[in-house]
């Protein structure tokens, strides 16, 4: 009788440390072929989209629904969160009428300084809702209703009211998933339109209830930065388009080496409340 | 086969479940682990053979979805239910504090092993920080939740097995 294979009863059974070891050496193969090709993502996306998605697009249909009717009973919840959400409104409200201005007197700005003839507007977007989000509670990034179907491929930007969301680091026939900028593993080359300085903006899980982000490597020798200047993606991103509102400056700090500056930059975009995004459908070429 | 189907079925549904409704009902942005809940009790009632497989399966579900390659959290996912299915031996269907400590310890574990391969490896030192905001959190709701699932699926359990035991009368 051979030691890997036991006879028990009349059929063959496997130890189960053999089956243990088996299922590691497979899942250690799976990890190095998926961290070097995107061999299987194909098949099993598709398979996953098909057992999955439409249920989570349908609990979330419901789940919203559920959500509003039971906001609606409770009467007191009711109009405390309509007066929250009023609230929330006016102070929307007056920030996009400031941002309203600030864009239009950027608008001319940016288009004598940079000389960009395009806006983020003129992109050609797709609208998609968030259908389910990360199933852990380490990163932020979520899965949208539209897929390659819909012509959305890896890489594309996501946006939401006016600001970078993330991009999509993953895509099945009618799903696709969006690594969010907040995440504490996406970083971002970013520029201050002000003093057209480069930084890199990195999400952290530290910062994650601020609702912040951190940035590092800002060279900024003249001090021209200042807080609430605006951040958007650089043109030497190899993953997202230029010119994307990221956010504003929200604290400054010299770094130890006297050469660099680091701090925080508070987002546009409203991580916690986001239910539709765009996904821009157009890739920054990189010339390969 | 009856216990195949509605293992995977809950499997899916509790899946769907984490990462939509209870995305609504979460705490501070942290949500419980059913996965973990699931993969817990199905290896503490089966052994370690089925914690090691059902636990491969929960994890795969959250590589497709949310890991960057295949096999990260699978392997996981796989090692806590095959740990918790060698407690095998001493399983009761009346004892609840033991699974539920058991499942608690799971996600513990579950919630280390993350920090440590996902930020520490990043120079990402603050366990502290960590702690208080991400893995006690989510332990203490996941335990929270437990009390209430794992009675349950002790019921569908034992049903399941009077009815295996039943059809094998029948063929004798």
């Amino acid at each position: 009788m051979s030691p890997v294979i036991k006879r028990g009863g009349d059929k063959f059974t496997l130890p189960s440390k053999y089956l243990l070891f088996i299922l590691t050496i497979i899942c250690i193969g799976l990890i190095i072929i998926t961290f070097n090709t995107s061999a299987f993502n194909g098949v099993v996306n598709s398979v996953a989209g098909t057992f999955v998605v439409p249920f989570q697009k349908g609990i979330t249909t419901a789940g919203t629904w559920f959500k509003t009717t039971s906001d609606n009973l409770a009467s007191i919840r009711e109009l405390q969160s309509e007066n929250e959400s009023l609230k929330q409104k006016v102070d929307e409200l007056t920030n996009e009428n400031t941002n309203l201005e600030q864009d239009k007197y950027e608008l001319i700005q940016l288009r004598e300084l940079y000389k960009l003839d395009q806006q983020y507007s003129d992109y050609s977007k797709v609208g998609a809702r968030i259908i389910a989000k990360d199933a852990g509670n380490w990163y932020h990034s979520f899965v949208i209703d539209k897929g390659s179907d819909e012509g959305i491929d890896v890489d594309m930007n996501v946006i939401s009211g006016g600001g970078l969301v993330g991009r999509i680091t993953d895509v099945g026939p009618d799903w696709a998933k969006v690594q969010t900028i907040i995440a504490d593993n996406s970083s971002v080359s970013g520029t201050v339109l002000s003093a057209s300085e480069n930084l890199i903006a990195t999400g952290d899980l530290e910062l994650y209830n601020e609702g912040q982000i951190h940035f590092s490597k800002l060279v900024d020798e003249a001090d021209k930065v200042s807080v609430g200047d605006k951040v958007v993606t650089s043109n030497i991103s190899d993953k997202f388009l230029p010119g994307i509102l990221i956010g504003y400056i929200a604290e400054i700090e010299e770094d130890s080496n006297n050469l660099t500056k680091s701090g925080k930059i508070t987002p546009v975009v409203d991580f916690e409340y986001m239910n539709e995004v765009l996904v821009i459908t157009q890739k920054k070429n990189t010339g390969n | 086969m009856r216990r195949f189907i509605f293992t995977f079925l809950s499997i899916i549904v509790s899946f769907i479940l984490q990462t939509t409704l209870f995305r609504y009902i979460d705490f501070g942005g942290i949500v419980p682990n059913l996965l973990i809940i699931l993969c817990a009790s199905y290896a503490f009632m089966r052994g370690d053979k089925a914690g090691a497989l059902i636990g491969l399966f929960c994890g795969l579900l959250v590589d497709i979805f949310f890991g960057s390659y295949l096999g990260f959290y699978s392997l996981i996912y796989m090692y806590i239910g095959f740990i918790i299915g060698k407690f095998n031996k001493i399983f009761f269907p009346e004892n609840i504090i033991l699974p539920i400590g058991l499942i608690v310890s799971s996600d513990f574990v579950y919630g280390f092993v993350c920090y440590v391969l996902l930020f520490m490896f990043r120079n990402k030192y603050d366990l502290g920080y960590y702690m208080s905001h991400v893995i006690m959190p989510e332990v203490v709701y996941t335990a929270l939740v437990a009390v209430f699932i794992y009675p349950l699926l002790i019921k569908i359990n034992n049903y399941l097995e009077e009815v295996e035991q039943r059809s094998a009368k029948k063929f004798v």
